[in-house]
């Protein structure tokens, strides 16, 4: 109630105040004054499964499972929340920061338990509502099942879903977060699932640079618009717009031992293959690759350009001799930079929950 | 909500429906959408009563205790003598249908299955194992929770039959013996006709079904499995040698009929 009435206070202030400032200054100069203001304003928004202009339908189905201010708070909790783990010492938000696009910085493979690593780099997290699948072999094919697969693996959080429930039903104040959120205090993997998956699936970032020029807002410089046509030209077969990725599978050109996709589908053809990640927010979420064996994107398309020693590592869809010009790569990264969207790693509402 | 049995959906099918919309808002999971059939399950081995951590022999030869046996039934129907199929009760929204056979847990072994059409059945079918389209639906509650230990977390996708234990034939550490099937195509549907006497459903009696398990039977015949050479099986790729045994487990033991309350 009492929120309510602050609300719409604050709109009264914003209207106010931006209507001053229209009359004083130019539009662009609004705009930046008004950003504190309105960022306050989305911080007390909730956000929504919603689809972008232009984008595809999503993959995830919430019908079932529609976001509610309880439900996403509850996932936002559960997401920061050690307890999740064997030992209390590892959140999801451990190898998921959002400051790295939620991708786990400088770190080339998870970190898990008691200092234990995983083989492959921890992926950023957005836009996960459009997945048909998730982890580099594509293994879980359900977005609310996903999170099942770090809590359950040894060297990343080592805990069992039973007991998981069973510490969030002994817990103080999780009895009435899952009432407030689903209608009872009632705990099972259903419902901790699905709050978790309220807050994964509304991680939407769209507000690039690049989206603003395709929304005509804004437009790209000269190395952006050529790196744009090289990007088309050259990277779109797989990382198709507007997600930068086509949501299957591709040899990457590194062969490191892992079967990739062959561990799921058992096909001696998938071996090697991993999933194709987007190109969006690439700006904060390095190292790359799967194994992330590269710290910057200049060194990542080198490697397309000049690296690939075995061509039975390479996907089909890259001309054998990938051959990328040093200017093309220069005009490649100006591209890449317009994909970074600094509105999603600061949205507030992504963050840590203030302490309990 | 699903249909009350394509018996009665000929003539009666919408205002049926509607009825059994209406009850189940009213009272959730009642009886008011058709009548259960009581399934009654003993477990053995090479005949005999299966003991866990007892060892027994099997039809190959070979020795096997048993420390864990679970599985999932579901998708039952009832056939009558007239063709016609009466289909259990079954929601979106809950697990109802869908029944985990744990052999540690007694009450696992006896189960009432809901929405029946009233009348006389020679048959019940049902599968080993879980749908492809409810293995596909995302974070499942009741029997199908996660959290019943019998889902893969790498690999997406119920554990539909798990058997656990010991061999000496076995090469795996400590002589295990470790079956963990599932996967997209490996659910098994089972048909399996009641014999002589019909199965009547109707709102005065409640009738049971007693099934027999015999998990030796995984171990019989020409595509017998063998311990020796497959001690351990955890993945949908390997696991198809198993699934297309498991449907041979399963026999109609007896019927009986008793007055209800």
């Amino acid at each position: 109630m009492r929120l309510r009435r602050w609300r719409w206070i604050a709109l009264a202030l914003t209207l106010t105040s931006g209507t001053a400032l229209i009359a004083a200054s130019a539009a662009a100069s609004v705009e930046a004054a008004l950003q504190p203001v309105s960022r306050w304003w989305q911080s007390l928004s909730t956000p929504q499964l919603r689809v972008p202009e232009g984008w595809p339908r999503p993959q995830y189905d919430a019908r079932h499972n529609p976001v509610t201010r309880a439900g996403f708070e509850l996932g936002r909790r559960l997401f920061y929340d050690p307890l999740l783990s064997l030992d209390g010492s590892i959140a999801c938000a451990s190898c998921h920061q959002q400051f790295a696009a939620f991708a786990h910085f400088d770190h080339r493979v998870s970190h898990g338990l008691a200092g234990a690593n995983g083989t492959r780099n921890a992926p950023p997290l957005f836009n996960l509502a459009w997945q048909s699948s998730f982890m580099w072999d594509g293994g879980v094919t359900h977005l609310e099942l996903q999170p099942l697969a770090p809590l359950a693996n040894p060297v990343e959080m080592g805990e069992t879903l039973p007991a998981v429930i069973a510490k969030l039903r002994r817990d103080a104040e999780y009895p009435a977060l899952f009432a407030a959120a689903f209608g009872s205090d009632h705990i099972d993997g259903q419902r901790f699932l699905r709050a978790l998956a309220q807050f994964l699936a509304t991680l939407i970032s769209d507000a690039s640079h690049y989206d603003r020029v395709l929304a005509g807002r804004e437009s790209f410089s000269a190395a952006e618009s050529r790196g744009y046509a090289t990007f088309q030209q050259r990277c779109a077969a797989c990382h198709a717009e507007p997600l930068f990725s086509d949501d299957g599978y591709a040899r990457d050109g590194i062969d490191n031992g892992d079967a990739g996709r062959a561990l799921i589908t058992a096909r001696i053809e998938d071996r090697g293959r991993m999933r194709v990640p987007s190109l969006r927010n690439l700006g904060y979420s390095a190292p790359y690759m799967h194994d992330g064996r590269y710290d910057t994107l200049d060194q990542v398309l080198q490697h397309y350009a000049h690296g690939i020693r075995d061509a039975e590592s390479l996907d089909a869809r890259l001309p054998p001799a990938a051959s990328l010009r040093d200017d093309e790569i220069a005009d490649l990264l100006a591209f890449l930079d317009t994909l970074n969207d600094p509105n999603f790693i600061d949205d507030p509402r992504y963050a840590e929950p203030s302490a309990r | 909500m699903d249909r009350p049995g394509r018996r009665a959906r000929s003539l009666f099918a919408l205002p049926l429906a509607i009825a059994a919309l209406a009850a189940l808002s009213a009272c959730e999971g009642g009886e008011a959408d058709g009548l259960p059939l009581r399934l009654e399950i003993s477990h053995e081995i090479a005949a005999q009563p299966l003991k866990p951590g007892a060892e027994y022999a099997l039809p190959t030869g070979e020795h096997l205790s048993v420390d864990r046996l679970r599985y999932y039934l579901s998708n039952f129907r009832l056939h009558a003598p007239d063709g016609l199929w009466s289909t259990a009760a079954h929601s979106d929204d809950d697990a109802r249908g869908y029944f985990l056979v744990d052999e540690s847990q007694a009450t696992s072994r006896v189960f009432d299955i809901a929405g029946f059409a009233p009348g006389q059945y020679d048959g019940i079918e049902f599968v080993i194992g879980v749908d492809a389209a409810r293995n596909r639906q995302g974070a499942q509650n009741g029997a199908l929770d996660p959290a019943q230990g019998m889902f893969w977390t790498w690999n997406t996708g119920y554990i539909f039959f798990k058997l656990e234990g010991h061999s000496p034939e076995s090469s795996a550490k400590d002589h295990r013996v470790e079956y963990h099937i599932g996967g997209a195509d490996l659910q098994r549907t089972v048909y399996l006709p009641l014999g002589g006497k019909p199965l009547r459903l109707d709102a005065r009696l409640l009738a049971t079904v007693h099934l027999q398990a015999d998990v030796g039977q995984l171990f019989q015949g020409a595509s017998a499995l063998h311990l020796a050479d497959k001690p351990t099986v955890m993945d949908p790729a390997s696991g198809r040698v198993v699934a297309d045994r498991y449907a041979a487990i399963f026999r109609v033991d007896h019927l009986h009929h008793q007055p209800r309350r």
